[in-house]
């Protein structure tokens, strides 16, 4: 009989359709076709991009120009800008403000081809240090109250170029989605003085069934009411509301980690198209006893349509127990 | 002195008179192709000095029209012209010199022609 599981965090519902329990291979994958060709991205093509408001490289690369093993560009043609007041107001019932953001892509690596899961650690790590370096510039700006990172890899998970690039966007507003995140795991910090990552961290250890990978500072797990199939929280083992306030030895073990995470999932389903996204207490925020920072990831074998869409229901039939035993005996040798 | 020379790329014939009609107007030589396939060859024999290019075409796309316009001759501008402003979100665009959303009003195209002409022929270094 399918299960419906309800995410202890904001309540959603997921149904688990376990009889139809699909296996790795059960899915389709169609892998996006190298197009190669002219990149926007590629070394060489700087002049195509807004000029970088960071990079990282050889020592005396010269800016906007090769040589580069990272850069940061802003959006040649932005939703949101970042000149202007926010001028916040009603029109009766209705809230609008000025179309005030940033948003920002990172070029991950200069090699068009090099996917995630390729990547050295010490490329990987590039990628982490950008996200921070840049959420604590766009910090100062007190118009800005949350910063999405994200990444989109596939054509069906929403990427249209080939060369990787995680993107960053700086919001007036907390989203919703982040609000619900952080206004659930305070009522449960209020009704029992703990945060609910941490207790969903502790039942993880000791039930042992939903771990994809670990190490001594950070977890992997395939979350107990999972939207997709696959889908991985990677957090911190140690409390922590703020991305920004790991140390360089927790980026080091939080890249690792992820790395391990990625080449795990890639050898699960080759290929496969994914979003991951950074959930981090809003900015400026002091350290919050009741959240807990943390990366989504969301490989995309499943479509989302009109029972999703209507209900907020998810359909997955892939339950997480399956998800994290395959993922855990992949020999990555 | 030689006209400067304009390729339009667009599936829809409105557009094309509208276009021609003004840019003519201005002072330009403009050259019409209805689909991503007539205007890679149009590309090729033309030899345009700058590209007004629809993204959502039967066929070969905008964007894939762009992508192989720029592998060849990556300094002749291209403007994307497009009745939908989302595509300016999808990253694939970047590779464009503009990108316009489609009006009745033509001035932004016009001041992104004259901008872009200028930029690739160097004159924006001597104002």
């Amino acid at each position: 009989m399918p299960e419906l599981r309800r995410d202890t965090i904001i309540g959603r519902w997921v149904i688990i359709a376990k009889e139809r329990g699909k296996r790795p291979y059960d899915f389709v994958i169609e892998k996006d076709r190298t197009k190669g060709g002219f990149c926007p991205l590629c070394p060489g093509n700087e002049h195509t991009t807004p000029p970088e408001v960071l990079s990282y490289g050889r020592p005396g690369h010269s800016p906007n120009g090769p040589g580069w093993t990272l850069r940061v560009v802003p959006n040649k043609f932005p939703a949101l800008v970042i000149e202007g007041d926010l001028d916040k107001r009603g029109e009766g019932i209705y809230d609008k403000m000025n179309g005030i953001g940033a948003h920002e892509v990172i070029i991950d690596t200069p090699r068009h081809d090099e996917t995630m899961p390729m990547m050295s650690h010490e490329q990987l790590i590039q990628s982490f240090w950008a996200y921070r370096d840049r959420i604590v510039d766009l910090a100062k700006d007190s118009r800005f109250r949350y910063i999405i990172v994200f990444k989109n890899f596939g054509r069906a998970a929403g990427a249209s170029l080939e060369h990787s690039h995680s993107q960053l966007i700086a919001l007036p507003i907390v989203p919703h989605r982040i609000q619900e995140e952080i206004q659930s795991s305070l009522h449960y910090y209020e009704y029992k003085e703990r945060c609910i990552f941490c207790d969903i961290i502790r039942q993880e250890k000791s039930q042992d069934i939903r771990i994809a990978c670990e190490n001594n500072d950070f977890i992997t797990i395939c979350p107990f009411a999972p939207r997709s199939p696959f889908e991985m929280w990677l957090m911190p083992k140690k409390h922590q509301s703020s991305y920004v306030s790991m140390d360089e030895n927790q980026f080091r073990s939080l890249t690792e980690l992820f790395l391990e995470t990625m080449r795990r999932l890639d050898k699960a389903l080759p290929g496969v198209p994914y979003n991951y996204m950074l959930h981090t207490a809003p900015l400026r925020s002091p350290f919050l006893e009741h959240y807990h920072w943390h990366i989504e990831i969301m490989p995309k074998v499943t479509t989302v349509a009109g029972f999703e869409w209507g209900t907020g229901f998810y359909i997955n039939p892939t339950p997480p127990e399956e998800s994290a035993q395959f993922l855990r005996e992949i020999n990555l040798d | 002195m030689n006209k400067e020379k304009i390729l339009v790329v667009d599936d829809e014939e409105s557009i094309h008179l509208l276009y021609k009609e003004e840019l003519e107007e201005e002072g330009y030589e403009v050259h019409s192709a209805m689909s991503g396939e007539e205007a890679l060859k149009a590309f090729d024999a033309l030899e345009p000095d700058l590209v007004i290019l629809d993204i959502n075409m039967p066929g070969m796309d905008g964007i894939e029209v762009l992508r192989q316009m720029k592998q060849k001759k990556p300094r002749v501008p291209v403007v994307l012209s497009s009745a939908y402003p989302e595509y300016k979100q999808d990253l694939a665009s970047w590779a464009s010199d503009d990108y316009i959303v489609k009006s009745f009003n033509l001035d932004d195209l016009k001041s992104s022609v004259r901008r872009n002409l200028a930029k690739s022929s160097g004159k924006e270094r001597l104002s």
